[in-house]
């Protein structure tokens, strides 16, 4: 019989448990092996300090305050600590307070939530933008609002769990194609002509760090008369020549009939948002539950991101910067002869295969000299593809990516020959 | 329990699963894929299957089956282990 590590979190979703306040029985023996809770001490260990590159964690594996060169955090332009960006949101603090204190239709919206869904809408060069107060709950409640039973929706297999669950929630069909295959997602469209469409895409896709093939999927899309819906979450104020995103980067923004973005990435904040034309919007206003029956998005923050945008948009510094730095990284791990999959953007990931004994005992020695990688297991990730995912930041010195290519030589390299 | 038992549990819990499926229908030698169903009710009818026919086997075990008899045999070598 398999033993508790052959286990994992996908194998408790269903719960019989006749006491409907206690998880399944066999999820707490599992939860109870020493080798699983090994594993999940990697889960939820405190970060003492912002989440730059140099930070400190409280360490679950020994309880030690400890220094660490930070790869985890996706602070990919440093923006969350940007000098300009705490002062706006100080400033904002001090005339607004902490809360907004009210739904959006209601008393929620303030001058800041329309000043900055106004510029974001401008950035990203459509009508109108929606802001929610969370990335989750902007897939959530625009999926949600915008279709309906009878409807389908088509995604990548490597959809975030937001999408998924925003299709779920909207009632329409849920429809799988393989991962950025766009005969796959012809074939899946075949079955459903006569139905509304909606293709969802990921601009880079965050566990593998690969764009989606635009141009194919979208003249798919368009063969179908299907809208297409795109994630920007990890590429936003980074790709394209303006960092408008992966749509700009391919030349194709008037092709996207909704852009969807989240504020806690590059922007270094907390929200999602999207852009779309005005009449969507304005639907999504009376529909998108996420939206409406949220409270809007704490004004300080909102301070923080009018700033950030502008900081990030108002020359390409940021962005270089982080592309040189990727280009720096990942040509070292390559050289090294790790396999970094089929990355081609910040996000990198560091493929280690099937084995979680070699994946933890990498992460837990990397950890203790100095380097917070956290390791990405299955469910997450398909179990013979365990890896670290590395997110670079503009913030990063070269010193540090040293220090950290060198612990990951010492660490991973040299068990390996 | 048979094997064709198990494959009728299976095919109950497709047709509890999905919409427009009858489990006359069902031909045992193709993928759930294949009538409809995504990874979502895949999972779904693997583990209603499984509470029912009192095994647990881990998700990573089954990635790699490609039809509902792959899985049927699967199920029955954990039923004879019981």
């Amino acid at each position: 019989m398999p033993d508790a590590t052959d286990f994992s979190l996908a194998d408790f979703h269903l719960n019989d448990n006749p006491n409907v306040l206690e998880p399944p029985a066999d999820y707490l023996e599992w939860i109870s092996d020493p080798d699983v809770r090994q594993a999940f001490t990697f889960f939820e260990q405190q970060l003492l300090t912002a989440p730059r590159t140099r930070s400190e964690i409280l360490s679950n594996l020994d309880r030690e305050r400890r220094p660490i060169i930070n790869l985890t955090s996706y602070n990919y332009l440093g923006l969350s600590t940007h000098p300009e960006v705490l002062q706006a949101a100080r400033e904002t603090l001090d005339r607004y307070g902490l809360s907004a204190s009210g739904a959006p239709l209601v008393s929620g919206t303030f001058d800041l939530h329309v000043e900055l869904a106004r510029r974001l809408a401008e950035f990203k060069q459509k009508d109108d933008c929606l802001l929610f107060s969370s990335g989750y709950g902007g897939n959530l409640g625009a999926l949600q609002g915008m279709m309906r039973k009878g409807d389908v929706i088509a995604m990548d297999e490597r959809s975030h769990k937001s999408v998924i669950d925003g299709a779920t929630l909207s009632g329409a069909r849920k429809v799988f194609f393989a991962h950025n295959d766009p005969e796959d997602l012809a074939a899946q469209l075949e079955k459903h002509r006569d139905r509304r469409i909606l293709v969802v895409l990921e601009g880079v896709y965050s566990m593998d760090g690969d764009l989606c093939r635009l141009p194919e999927l979208a003249d798919v899309a368009d063969e179908y008369g299907a809208g297409i819906y795109i994630d920007e979450a990890h590429s936003t104020l980074m790709f394209g020549e303006n960092g408008r995103g992966v749509a700009e980067h391919f030349g194709m923004e008037d092709r996207i009939g909704v852009s969807y973005g989240t504020l806690s990435k590059s922007f270094g904040g907390v929200g999602g948002f999207i852009c779309a034309n005005a009449r969507l919007i304005n639907y999504l206003k009376g529909y998108s539950s996420a939206w409406n029956f949220s409270c809007s998005p704490s004004p300080p923050v909102v301070g923080g991101l009018i700033k950030a945008l502008e900081v990030a948009t108002r020359d390409s510094t940021l962005r270089d910067r982080l592309w040189t730095n990727t280009e720096y990284f990942r040509s070292r791990l390559d050289s090294m002869g790790l396999d970094t999959g089929d990355c081609e953007s910040q996000v990198i990931p560091l493929i280690i295969g099937p084995s979680g004994e070699k994946l933890f005992r990498y992460a837990t020695a990397m950890q203790k000299r100095g380097l917070f990688l956290q390791p990405i297991d299955y469910p997450a990730v398909p179990a013979h593809r365990r890896r670290f995912r590395i997110s670079m930041s503009s913030q990063l010195e070269e010193e540090d990516m040293d220090r950290a290519l060198n612990i990951i030589e010492d660490v991973i390299v040299r068990d390996r020959d | 329990m048979t094997k064709e038992e198990v494959i009728e549990v299976i095919k109950r819990n497709i047709v509890e699963n999905l919409d427009d499926v009858e489990a006359d229908s069902i031909d045992a030698t193709k993928s759930m894929k294949e009538y409809g169903a995504n990874s979502l009710d895949m999972i779904e009818v693997v583990s209603t299957s499984m509470r029912e026919l009192n095994i647990k086997i881990p998700r990573s075990e089954l990635a790699e089956l490609g039809n509902i008899d792959e899985l049927a045999d699967k199920f029955m070598e954990y039923i004879n282990k019981g």
